[in-house]
């Protein structure tokens, strides 16, 4: 049973853990940089450490300071949220050495998905398909061409560090392939030092499908069903559901398949607490393997509201050393639940972050509305860390009662102060498409290309 | 009388609703005043010389907050601050003396305590040139990043 946990991040995600340790009695401590003090987790824990100044490089990303705090309040255990460190396999490594338990997959089950290439050789390994794609990274011109070729084009130069959507480009063609060859390998090294990519066969109008797993230390892994999160900004997801229109109106089947396909893939890694695996699926129902997330996800409280499983408790309770509590038979999925990122930034103004202080702040309430934020009226929002004011969550008994209830909580949502993108969540919310359920990844430029201004209307 | 003696009857005079205390002895004489709606108090001490020192007290916050009511004189003191968290120790071990007490002259690479983190112990400079004037953490306490350590008054 832990006493106390040290929470290592900042926002939202903060106070999930916060409140999920709450439950289970555990005393909790924040960490925090100068710039976060009047943040809602540091006035939620029970005790506060600030560990440096606003940038993240030197507080919530040092690993010496994390652990200081750690040692300095006595804790039993780490949870890292997502993002900075939570998916450090070198951190994990740390806190095991200093005998804090980390709320997580192993440094062992991390290491053996470590980078792209080397979870589609274990996927492969799995017999799960991966998008056809070079094997392993592509290291001069002429073998990209050759690849390029192999696979047919239109194919997609991505790294091997790469995530969040970074360190990718598109080729057509020989030219353009060769172009981005050089670009993408120049990007990678710059933003995670890894100058390493390959090639896979680009798929059009491709969906986001993704898996929720969870896994105990004896073994045990099970499948929370998916999350559709296709409706994407330069490769930010915006909008996540569950269960994904796309398979519950055409491929009913590929669920079962693809979670079955997920399950393999965990377990040849050894994996152990909270994950999700990421898949492609294209308009004819073929699906491929594309990463695994070793974290909690931002979207998790999607497949939280229709399984009715708390999954933040869950990992707490697998670290702690307890066994799985559900087998597959239990797992449910009941109703429809649909999340809208909320962001501080201007859709009028092609998304330019608006940090800033919020004025008034009235989030939605009612009746299967569930809010997920760090905010309040006259807080500022920092310049220094992600825009994410809230996530916005609504279930329903089937996707147009989620639908008509999101449209209705979006509509009571104030926030002044700072520019929010609930007016861009409305315009999704109310297309012809998305209610349709027909969307993939393109769905957002297509918007945003032909939406006439005055179908989004602004808040003030 | 040093500063922990102010304090303490600063202390007592909180406890007790006191708003002015006045104390002669044969070199030295203190006044203390307490502002009525709870600003920090003022203490005036005379030396022998005859002159007036006054050097604001920094006293626990008050439960209602209200517009200070003293009048704080700036007397050009720095913090030191932590560079880490971990745990403050004012000397190299638990035998030794300590590194500096208020009264001490430090130059800028002067050691002024350590900070145990993760079983290391680091020395902590002063950074700055010139005497300690107050201790602003116990032995052994807990610190945090930014935490003032020690003031100094510049020379």
């Amino acid at each position: 049973m832990f006493e106390k946990v040290l929470v290592a991040n900042r926002g939202e995600i903060a106070v999930r853990i916060i409140r999920a340790c709450k439950e289970l009695n555990i005393r909790t401590v924040a960490v925090y940089s100068e710039i976060d003090a009047n943040s809602m987790h540091v006035q939620m824990a029970d005790e506060a450490i600030c560990i440096g100044k606003a940038a993240s490089s030197e507080s919530y990303l040092r690993i010496d300071r994390i652990i200081s705090a750690a040692e300095v309040a006595d804790v039993d255990a780490i949870h890292p949220g997502y993002g900075f460190l939570s998916e450090n396999a070198h951190f994990a490594e740390v806190c095991e050495s200093c005998n804090i338990r980390f709320i997580g997959p192993s440094p062992r089950a991390m290491n053996a998905l470590s980078d792209k290439a080397v979870s589609r050789a274990l996927a492969k390994k799995a017999g799960v398909e991966t998008p056809p794609g070079s094997e392993g990274i592509v290291e001069n011109e002429k073998d990209a061409l050759a690849n390029a070729k192999r696979i047919g084009y239109p194919v997609m130069i991505k790294a091997v560090a790469g995530g969040g959507g970074r360190g990718m480009r598109i080729a057509h063609n020989d030219i353009s392939l060769v172009k981005g060859f050089h670009t993408a390998r120049t990007e990678a090294e710059k933003c995670f030092g890894n100058a390493g990519v390959y090639i896979e066969k680009f798929i059009e109008n491709p969906h986001h499908i993704e898996i929720q797993i969870l896994g105990d230390n004896k073994g045990k892994i099970i499948h929370l069903g998916e999350r559709d999160c296709s409706v994407q900004r330069r490769n930010q997801k915006l909008i996540e559901e569950s269960p994904s229109p796309l398979l519950e109106n055409k491929f009913r089947k590929l669920r079962d398949k693809i979670g079955k396909a997920a399950i393999r893939i965990a377990e040849a890694a050894r994996y152990t607490n909270a994950g999700t695996v990421e898949f492609i699926v294209d308009d004819a129902g073929n699906y491929y393997f594309l990463e695994v997330n070793k974290r909690i996800q931002v979207e998790h409280p999607v497949t939280e509201e229709v399984t009715g499983i708390d999954l933040v408790r869950a990992q707490i309770e697998i670290a702690m050393g307890e066994p799985l509590r559900y087998s597959q038979s239990d797992i449910v999925m009941k109703g429809h639940a649909i999340e809208c990122r909320i962001n501080a930034e201007d859709p009028f103004d092609d998304f330019r972050p608006s940090p800033g202080r919020i004025e008034m702040y009235y989030q939605p309430g009612g009746h299967g509305v569930r809010m997920e934020t760090h905010a309040y009226a006259g807080y500022t929002i920092p310049p220094t860390y992600d825009s994410m004011i809230g996530k916005l969550i609504v279930t329903g008994k089937d996707r147009r009662e989620a639908m008509d209830r999101m449209n209705r909580a979006l509509n009571e949502y104030l926030i002044t102060g700072v520019k929010t993108t609930i007016s861009f969540q409305q315009a999704i919310m109310q297309d012809p498409n998305f209610r349709r359920g027909v969307y993939s990844t393109n769905f957002v430029e297509q918007l945003l290309g032909g939406a006439r201004r005055e179908l989004i209307e602004e808040k003030t | 009388m040093d500063l922990k003696d102010i304090k303490a009857i600063i202390d007592l005079m909180k406890k007790n609703s006191i708003t002015e205390f006045e104390l002669e002895e044969k070199d030295s004489k203190l006044r203390l005043k307490r502002g009525l709606n709870g600003g920090s108090p003022v203490v005036q001490q005379a030396d022998d010389s005859g002159s007036m020192i006054s050097m604001p007290v920094s006293a626990t916050p008050m439960l209602a907050p209200a517009p200070a009511v003293a009048v704080v004189v700036n007397t050009g003191e720095i913090d030191i601050k932590s560079p880490m968290i971990g745990t403050f120790y004012r000397s190299p071990s638990p035998e030794a003396g300590p590194y500096c007490e208020p009264g001490t002259e430090v130059n800028v690479d002067s050691v002024v305590c350590i900070i145990e983190a993760m079983k290391v112990m680091n020395e902590i400079k002063s950074e700055v040139k010139g005497v300690i004037t107050q201790l602003l953490v116990e032995n052994g306490k807990p610190v945090e990043f930014g935490q003032p350590l020690f003031k100094v008054r510049p020379t």
